[in-house]
């Protein structure tokens, strides 16, 4: 049987998005990890973009509620 | 038949269910409503409708999913009752991983430059206030900032995401792609805006 034919830079990163999420389905992760275990300039740019979006996850998650929404809250049950 | 009055007991253990869930409950209506006073409401809604149907609630499972479950239908209902459209919006052109993109035409541009394009893309991001990157984030367009909110304040899986939005899967992988470069190239603009990074300069 023959090997698959290798993926490029540019198909492996047509990829990027659902691999950085964990959404690939097992023959495209196979195909796409066997790219990357020979591409370090992917390899990086993956790991970036994984490191970017967690930055981006991180400021959204400084979003505070106002802090007197609990007792609004439980007010609010009180009269149920 | 008229529901019985809640006791005190059914009433302190929902509170007990819902504290510590509700920080991040509010910071996801924050985002899915796009200001803080209907994320209120929308709490407000979800915490009563979620209250009223807590006998509904399996003992032992999830409360945090549960809820957000809740949250997802009294947002969605309320979004229909307010039908907004959005106006048409084309990012056919628009590419996956535009900072990083962006940030290799920098430094490829500069000669002399010693950074590396994910140090410049992750010196943007990070200079940037949080308060600009979730504004970033409201910005976007109702279907595709509904899906990155719960992508991104609820880390759920894809298919997790569409059974909450009630799309399928194909169409939460399309609008949190195609979301998330448009949010990435308004993340890049206002990093040029308050000159954080360098624009390449184009040939003459």
């Amino acid at each position: 049987m023959n090997a698959p034919r290798p993926m490029s830079c540019a198909e492996a990163f047509r990829f990027l998005d659902d691999y950085v999420d964990g959404e690939m389905v097992a023959d495209e992760l196979a195909a796409v990890e066997r790219h990357l275990e020979g591409c370090r300039s992917c390899t990086d740019e993956f790991e970036i973009e994984r490191q970017l979006l967690e930055d981006i996850r991180a400021k959204l998650a400084q979003t505070r509620m106002p802090p007197d929404l609990m007792t609004r809250i439980r007010a609010l049950l009180a009269r149920e | 038949m008229a529901q019985p009055r809640p006791t005190d007991a059914h009433r302190a253990e929902f509170e007990g269910l819902l504290a510590p869930v509700l920080e991040r409950a509010w910071s996801t209506a924050r985002r899915l409503t796009g200001n803080a006073a209907d994320a209120d409401d929308l709490v407000q809604d979800a915490v009563l409708n979620a209250f009223r149907g807590f006998r509904t609630f399996e003992r032992g499972t999830n409360f945090r999913a549960w809820f957000l479950r809740v949250l997802m239908n009294t947002f969605l209902s309320s979004k229909r009752r307010h039908r907004v459209e959005d106006g048409a919006l084309s990012l056919d052109d628009l590419p996956n991983a535009f900072i990083q993109r962006q940030a290799h035409e920098v430094v490829t541009a500069a000669s002399a430059s010693p950074a590396a394009p994910g140090d410049v893309a992750r010196t943007v991001l990070g200079k940037l206030e949080s308060d600009q990157v979730q504004a970033a984030i409201d910005a976007l367009p109702d279907e595709f900032r509904t899906v990155a909110a719960l992508y991104f304040l609820q880390d759920l899986p894809y298919q997790e995401i569409a059974d909450l939005v009630g799309v399928p899967v194909g169409t939460v992988r399309s609008r949190l792609h195609r979301g998330r470069a448009l949010l990435q190239k308004r993340l890049w603009q206002l990093g040029l805006d308050h000159g954080l990074v360098t624009p390449r300069r184009r040939n003459a």
